[in-house]
């Protein structure tokens, strides 16, 4: 009973956990440009806000595409916070994604076809890692299930360094962080497809984000098994690297993400693949 | 149980000649009436087929075979001068003469010649159900075609003489049997791409000609290699029973390249790829039904005896690598019927891996998605025939107003291609566990394990931007008006549309019945023992592997429910504004990215030929 | 708590440039800059209407731009703002009279607050923003209407569509 407590707690609160990281982050990242940053709340007080706002759409579908999105992300999240197969996990991330690429594909706007085109890219970018990487873990645990992981007596950092290595080098890409944030790009594509979206089904593509802060996060800290501290120091170093990342490097363009992701992170992620299969 | 199977032989047969000459009236009851009985005895097959069941022909036939063989070949040398095509002359040539040699040294054949077991009937549900479909649907395509009313009739007539032929091919036991109903696939496929008889449709069926006569040819020296090792008779169940002795690898490998030739692997890809001047209804049977799925099916006949040998790990290095090179060419393509083609290649040769693997939950993954792939592509094919005569689009990128003029069909299409791609649809659950088991066979294969699940990986990924790319054209339209309402597009086309539509969505809600009930007795068959299927909880285990089924149940929720529902949902009181474009009021067009990765699949195709002689290699050592 | 009040703690900025010397928008961009940080008020420079709340125009508004600015104010969800920024924006200021331009953007869509000078100091645009967020607060969600359009979002069939407001607009007789 106790043990399921703590993921059930954590999946209901998976929308608030995120929105206070991503407000956290957003301070972070004023204060590394020396900036004072928004107050730690600012996620919610914009959430509130955009329920305010008077509701506009393009069209019904395309609204309802953002909706789910946000619902089959939450249940992405939840899937993996329970401790589920690892590759049933990517794929219902790509479910949530593909809803998300439907919805830009679905209006007629210019800017979300880029963006969802985009979207398409970055899902080619990094989906084969993070496969890759589940079956590494397969290879140490036995399991496909990441509640397998807790279970071990050794970290899996330990035993695939270079999975975790690869899996930091496409998390920026996940989490649309420059140098790889083609996808949203405010400056280029403005945002891309979450661009015809506003106020409360805004709302929806918003806490969306948060979900998918848990949802790398969560991945970070399953490196470190059942070692909680590491599990922490995991954590707050890739928030660390993210943010640094993000405020030191500019933008890449898309054949650049792709090369250096399948290129770099996927021959990284087979390596260990190598390594671990061979020893 | 005889006189069924007899039934689903000759029925076809009887019904293809009746429909050369009925008045269409009546060709029409026929053929619906024909495919309706066809299904009826193919599922009433499955369930009574139990232990394998042998039965002969009387030995006159025997005789029939060996000259309809002959026939045949002189028919195809007959093809050879009158096209002037030198590469089919030389198969010809080649098979004529090896036949006849065989014909002289074997000796006249004692054991029985058919074998019905779970595989077959499990095969016979799949040919009858979804031809009988397409045949359905044809009577409607064909209609609208230029042709003659002679030829209208004769393109039914082949369809259910395809059928036929299917229907022995996966049954029959005795090789030589085996390449007759194989050449005749070969030739109703010949017969079918030349339909239009234009330049381009000749010349595609004299490539699908020759590409497919290599295969009967190796079916040739396979039963040479058979016999000149001492098995005794070249048959299937003759073969399973030497998995240990000397020389089997050659016969092995030769079954292989047919079948992989069948499936239309890399460098033969190129016959598949032609098939798409027939007409569109053509297409949906050669790729979901009938002929490619040949090539699944010889694998799996012999994985008891293929598992583990260097002429599986060929096979399976070459599926992995098309699985990608498949993906990578097919995102050049613009023309629907070309991505769909090309995406079948590269499930065909994943397929393929699963059944050259061959561990219980491999095979099982391999008859998913022989089944789910079947439904889903008859599907897509359809559609696409359906965008053809009622809208008038064959490329993609002209499909950027079909959300608006087309939801329907849009609608189906998107579904069509969800179904491919994401869960909770059945064919993802075939690439699930791939992933599944190729974690397994990681274990044991070390590097090369490691190497082919980077290939899937990556290949599962790049179809993924494909099918993305496709659907982003096919549902875009603006909020003028919010309100849908579904095209017209006729009668037949849509009772047909709706039911596929039906049969993914039980196929998907009833998946644990047909693992239990369809799949795993078919596996269990195969591999010789028992496949526990067991349910606890709320998880699945097949063998050792689980498959939790609240996820799936609730992704069945997330996305067919949402795509339909976002068809229909209507949110009242809220404004509906313009796409920001910058403030501009330019209508723009949209289109997707183009690669141009063609220029790859000359290389592709030498990595094939290298694979190819590779398997020959193994063999021989 | 009323949602209200959370208005002013999130406002989101979209900045639109009618055609003005770029004097002013420099000036915009320095206030996201780190010494004047107007991101500690919640404040996101968007480049999106339909998710933003405060609308920062420059520029006299060139005829080319006209239709464009009131698309972009039409796609903004209400409550929303106007801040005219600077000299040109709010009069048609160095710019006034001449041939392209039209003078000033409250003759296209209600403006809320002037900010003055050419060439606006980001002070000033920082105390305009403030005094905007005391106006935002009472704002309903209602449609406001501007001066020169009078349309409102039109029932048709089941959908209330505002895809056309922006088609009115002609340009002013000179
Ligand atoms: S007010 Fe002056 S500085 Fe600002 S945009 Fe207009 S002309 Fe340029």
């Amino acid at each position: 009973m106790n043990n399921l407590l703590i993921p059930v707690l954590l999946i209901i609160l998976a929308p608030f956990i995120g929105g206070l990281v991503y407000g956290f982050e957003r301070i972070v990242k004023a204060r590394m440009q020396r900036r004072i940053g928004p107050p730690l709340l600012q996620p919610f007080y914009d959430f509130l806000k955009l329920a305010d706002k008077r509701r506009m759409i393009v069209h019904s579908a395309h609204a309802f595409f953002g909706i789910m999105h946000f619902v089959s992300l939450w249940f992405a999240v939840g899937v993996l916070l329970m401790g589920g197969d690892l590759i049933l996990v990517v794929f219902l991330h790509l479910l949530s994604s593909s809803l998300m690429i439907l919805a830009g594909y679905s209006t007629r706007s210019i800017f979300s076809h880029l963006g969802a085109n985009r979207t398409a890219m970055t899902l080619l970018a990094y989906e084969p890692v993070l496969i890759l990487i589940a079956v590494s873990i397969y290879l140490v645990t036995g399991s496909f299930d990441v509640s397998s992981v807790y279970k071990m007596d050794q970290p899996l950092l330990y035993k695939l360094p270079l999975a975790f290595i690869a899996l930091l080098l496409i998390l920026p890409i996940k989490m649309k962080k420059s140098p790889f944030d083609v996808a949203e790009a405010h400056q280029e594509v403005v945002g891309g497809v979450e661009l015809e979206f506003s106020g409360i089904f805004f709302e929806a593509v918003y806490t969306a984000k948060w979900l998918d802060y848990v949802f790398c996060y969560t991945l970070v800290y399953m490196f470190a098994g059942s070692n909680v501290l590491l599990g922490i120091g995991l954590m707050v170093f890739t928030f660390l690297y993210l943010n640094a990342l993000d405020n030191s490097s500019a933008r890449v363009n898309y054949r650049q993400m792709l090369r250096f992701s399948l290129g770099v992170a996927c021959s990284l992620a087979f390596i260990n693949l190598l390594i671990h299969s061979i020893f | 149980m005889y006189s069924f199977i007899a039934g689903i032989f000759i029925l076809p047969v009887i019904v293809s000649g009746l429909l050369l000459f009925l008045p269409s009236k009546a060709a029409k009851i026929l053929v619906i009436f024909s495919a309706v009985v066809l299904s009826a005895i193919s599922v009433y097959l499955f369930i009574q087929v139990d232990q394998p069941f042998y039965f002969s022909v009387p030995h006159y036939i025997n005789e029939i075979v060996a000259g309809a063989d002959i026939l045949l070949l002189l028919y195809f040398g007959f093809v050879a001068i009158r096209k002037k095509s030198l590469l089919v002359g030389v198969m010809t040539v080649l098979q004529l003469g090896g036949l006849l040699y065989l014909l002289k040294i074997l000796p006249p054949a004692e054991s029985m010649q058919f074998m019905v077991d779970k595989l077959s009937a499990a095969m016979f549900m799949l040919i009858n159900i979804i031809s009988g479909i397409i045949a359905i649907y044809s009577l409607r395509y064909i209609e609208e075609e230029d042709c003659s009313s002679f030829r209208k009739k004769y393109f039914m007539s082949i369809m259910f003489w395809f059928i036929a032929v299917m229907n022995m091919i996966v049954s029959s036991d005795n090789l030589e049997y085996f390449f007759l109903f194989f050449e005749l696939t070969t030739l109703a496929s010949f017969l079918f791409i030349g339909f239009r008889k234009d330049q381009e449709s000749v010349g595609n069926a004299i490539t699908a000609l020759w590409m497919n006569q290599i295969g009967g040819l190796a079916i040739l020296v396979a039963i040479f290699f058979i016999h000149y090792n001492g098995y005794g008779e070249a048959t299937f169940s003759n073969l399973l029973t030497h998995g240990s002795a000397t020389g089997i690898l050659l016969p092995l490998a030769f079954m292989s390249i047919a079948a992989l030739i069948k499936g239309a692997q890399m460098p033969f890809s190129k016959w598949l790829l032609g098939a798409m001047v027939a007409p569109t209804p053509v297409s949906a049977l050669l790729h979901s039904s009938t002929m490619v799925k040949i090539a699944p099916f010889i694998i799996l006949r012999l994985s008891p005896v293929i598992k583990d040998t260097p002429v599986a790990t060929v096979i399976i290095a070459l599926t992995g690598f098309v699985f990608v090179a498949a993906a990578v060419v097919s995102l050049s393509q613009d023309n629907l019927k070309r991505i769909l083609a090309h995406s079948t290649i590269g499930l065909l040769a994943l397929m393929i891996m699963m059944a050259a693997i061959a561990t219980p939950v491999t095979i099982i993954a391999s008859l998913v998605l022989i089944l789910f792939h079947g439904i889903s592509k008859c599907m897509l094919f359809l559609n696409a025939g359906v965008l053809e005569r009622v809208f008038h689009l064959k490329q993609t990128s002209d499909m950027d107003k079909l959300g608006e003029v087309g939801p329907y069909t849009s609608l189906a299409v998107t579904i069509g291609f969800m179904s491919l791609l994401l869960p909770p649809f059945g064919a993802f659950v075939g690439k699930w566990l791939s992933y599944l088991t190729l974690g397994a066979f990681l274990q044991e294969q070390r590097v090369f394990g490691a190497l082919v699940i980077v290939f899937v990986a990556i290949g599962g990924a790049v179809f993924s931007l494909l099918y993305f790319k496709v659907m982003g054209t096919l549902i875009s339209r603006t909020g003028n008006n919010d309100h849908i309402e579904f095209e017209h597009t006729g009668k037949i086309y849509k009772t047909i549309i709706n039911l596929l539509m039906v049969m993914i969505v039980l196929c998907m809600v009833g998946l644990p019945y047909l693992l239990t009930h369809l799949f795993s007795p078919v596996a269990a068959d195969l591999v010789g023992s028992h496949i526990p299927i067991v349910t606890e909880g709320w998880n699945y285990y097949i063998g050792a592997m689980k498959l939790p089924m609240v996820p799936l149940l609730v992704a069945f929720f997330l996305l067919p429910v949402t795509i339909v529902a976002a068809m229909f949902v209507q949110f009242k009181k809220v404004d509906r504004a313009k796409e920001y474009m910058c403030g501009e009021k330019i209508n723009y067009s949209f289109s997707s990215f183009y690669f141009t990765t063609d220029k790859a699949a000359p290389y592709f195709s030498t990595v094939g030929i290298l694979f190819f002689i590779a398997l020959i290699a193994v063999a021989l050592i | 708590m009323k949602l209200a009040s959370f208005r002013k703690k999130s406002p989101w900025i979209l900045h639109y440039n009618a055609g003005g010397c770029n004097g002013c928008d420099i000036e915009i961009l320095a206030c996201l800059a780190p010494k004047y940080d107007i991101e500690r008020f919640g404040m996101i420079n968007t480049g999106n209407p339909k998710q933003s709340d405060i609308l920062l125009v420059t520029g006299p508004v060139t005829k080319r731009s006209r239709e464009r600015l009131v698309e972009i104010y039409d796609q903004m969800p209400e409550p929303k703002v106007v801040i005219s920024c600077g000299a040109c924006a709010s009069t048609g200021g160095v710019f006034r009279g001449m041939y392209n331009c039209e003078g000033g953007i409250d003759q296209f869509i209600p403006v809320d607050v002037y900010v003055c000078g050419c060439g606006t100091r980001p002070e000033q645009i920082i105390d305009g923003v403030v005094q905007a967020l005391g106006i935002l607060e009472k704002k309903t969600k209602e449609l406001e209407e501007s001066v020169r359009l009078s349309k409102k979002p039109v029932q048709e069939g089941r959908q209330l569509n505002r895809r056309n407001i922006a088609d009115e607009i002609k340009p002013l007789v000179s």
